[in-house]
């Protein structure tokens, strides 16, 4: 094998561990279309890579200050799913008649309900550890949310402020201060069923759109965006309607297309 | 496991809630690691997680098959380095590509790898190639920028990173067969 091909091997492995700019990963992309042993050797590597990311797996429980996920992320996931599944199944063999208990019964009750408190009492004391734990994530993601405030805030700072410069596009504009900028869109239809709306930058120097943030607006059809690039090295931005999850190039003709220069 | 999460995807585009529940009490602990490890955020791993899962819960189509658990740690790693560059003050063209969730990825050898023997195996690479391979994988960087980042040559740190998947391809090879 020749040196020139080692070095796209090297690419390949690159490639794998998706460490490879936009660009240089079309060229190896082409590449592997037409070369069995450079696919051959992607094929080798791709699993390994994964694996590489399953060694992150987090830990079931927090001893030894392992990574531990918050049973309220479950909560509030399966709240949205059971909203939204078609699967509630009718509450069955339950009587509707009303029961009379008798006297003995009442105090077996009563009695059980006693010890179920007893034990209960001795699982909320296990449980009061694990809660302390949860405690000192709650502080940090409070600090995180704090950040996530300051960002919001100097994005409605620069909105509002009247300065930078502003362009009409169809539905609103885009708004550019200093080396940050926003796409501010009103009366926006929600996509379809499946579909996303995509905003794309132009680098300058570039004839390639690059793909940047998807998103979709509120319930009054009102988006604001902040693109995730740096304003004073973008010439222009478009947005398209692509499939939910993003596209790589536009699959479809761009709602908007606004220079910037 | 992944054979019976291709079947647990198959319920769950029949919306079957309890089947999409069992995915994730399989595989929510692995998001949240990738995600953490990505981010280092409690509060945006969180919002990762959830965003990966209701993903899985919308649109379950988009796992055609192979490997569950590969499938939904290349959807993770996307959707973390789209937060990434949003953070980021560089130019989308120096940051790295995502990678192609649409690929199936079979090696049913893998299998039965647990995160602990994974981490044993990364662990025994040398450091020159480990690092490398880590940060092109969790960093959201380039290898042009790891190369600039080290002071390491270019090609170095490409054969670095070809000979730490392979060497560690070898290792795990070797843990499967034991």
């Amino acid at each position: 094998m020749n040196a020139p091909h080692e070095s796209m091997l090297d690419d390949v492995a690159v490639y794998a561990v998706g460490a490879l700019s936009p660009t240089h990963a079309r060229r190896v992309r082409d590449h592997l279309a037409s070369c069995e042993a450079c696919a051959a050797e992607y094929a080798a590597l791709a699993p390994t890579v994964a694996l590489i990311g399953m060694s992150q797996e987090a830990c079931p429980d927090a001893e030894h200050g392992a990574v531990t996920v918050s049973p309220l992320l479950k909560a509030r996931i399966m709240r949205r799913v059971r909203s939204t599944s078609q699967d509630v199944l009718p509450r069955s063999g339950r009587s509707s008649r009303s029961l009379i208990w008798p006297a003995y019964l009442v105090a077996a009750a009563c009695f059980a309900i006693a010890i179920f408190s007893t034990l209960l009492n001795l699982s909320l004391m296990q449980q009061l550890k694990s809660s302390q734990t949860q405690v000192s994530a709650a502080q940090n993601r409070s600090s995180s949310l704090a950040r996530s405030l300051v960002d919001e805030r100097t994005e409605l700072a620069d909105i509002a402020s009247g300065q930078g410069q502003r362009f009409a596009v169809p539905g609103g504009q885009i708004v550019r201060v200093r080396h940050r900028l926003y796409l501010t869109l009103h009366d926006l239809a929600l996509p379809a069923h499946g579909k996303i709306y995509q905003a794309w930058t132009l680098p300058k120097g570039s004839k390639l759109m690059a793909p940047s943030t998807t998103f979709v607006p509120d319930s009054h059809g009102t988006a604001i965006v902040a693109l995730p690039v740096n304003a004073d090295i973008t010439s222009a931005v478009a947005v398209s309607v692509e499939p939910e999850g993003g596209s790589k190039q536009p699959t479809s003709k761009p709602i908007l297309v606004q220079s910037l220069e | 496991m992944d054979r019976n999460a291709e079947e647990l995807v198959a319920r769950v585009r029949a919306r079957d809630a309890d089947a999409f529940e069992t995915l994730y009490d399989a595989y929510h602990r692995l998001v949240y690691g990738v995600a953490m490890r990505m981010l280092g955020d409690v509060a945006a791993s969180e919002d990762l997680t959830q965003a990966v899962f209701l993903k899985v819960w919308s649109t379950p189509e988009l796992f055609r098959g192979g490997n569950f658990a590969a499938w939904i740690v290349r959807v993770t790693r996307n959707r973390a380095l789209d937060t990434l560059r949003s953070r980021s003050a560089r130019p989308e063209s120096e940051l790295p590509e995502s990678l192609p969730e649409s690929d199936s990825i079979e090696d049913v050898a893998f299998a039965h790898l647990n995160a602990a023997s994974l981490r044993t195996a990364l662990e025994q690479l040398p450091r020159e190639q480990r690092e490398p391979i880590e940060l092109g994988f969790f960093s959201g960087v380039t290898h042009e920028e790891i190369a600039r980042q080290s002071g390491i040559p270019l090609g170095t740190i490409k054969t670095r990173i070809r000979a730490g998947l392979r060497r560690l391809r070898a290792m795990l090879d070797g843990v499967v067969t034991a």
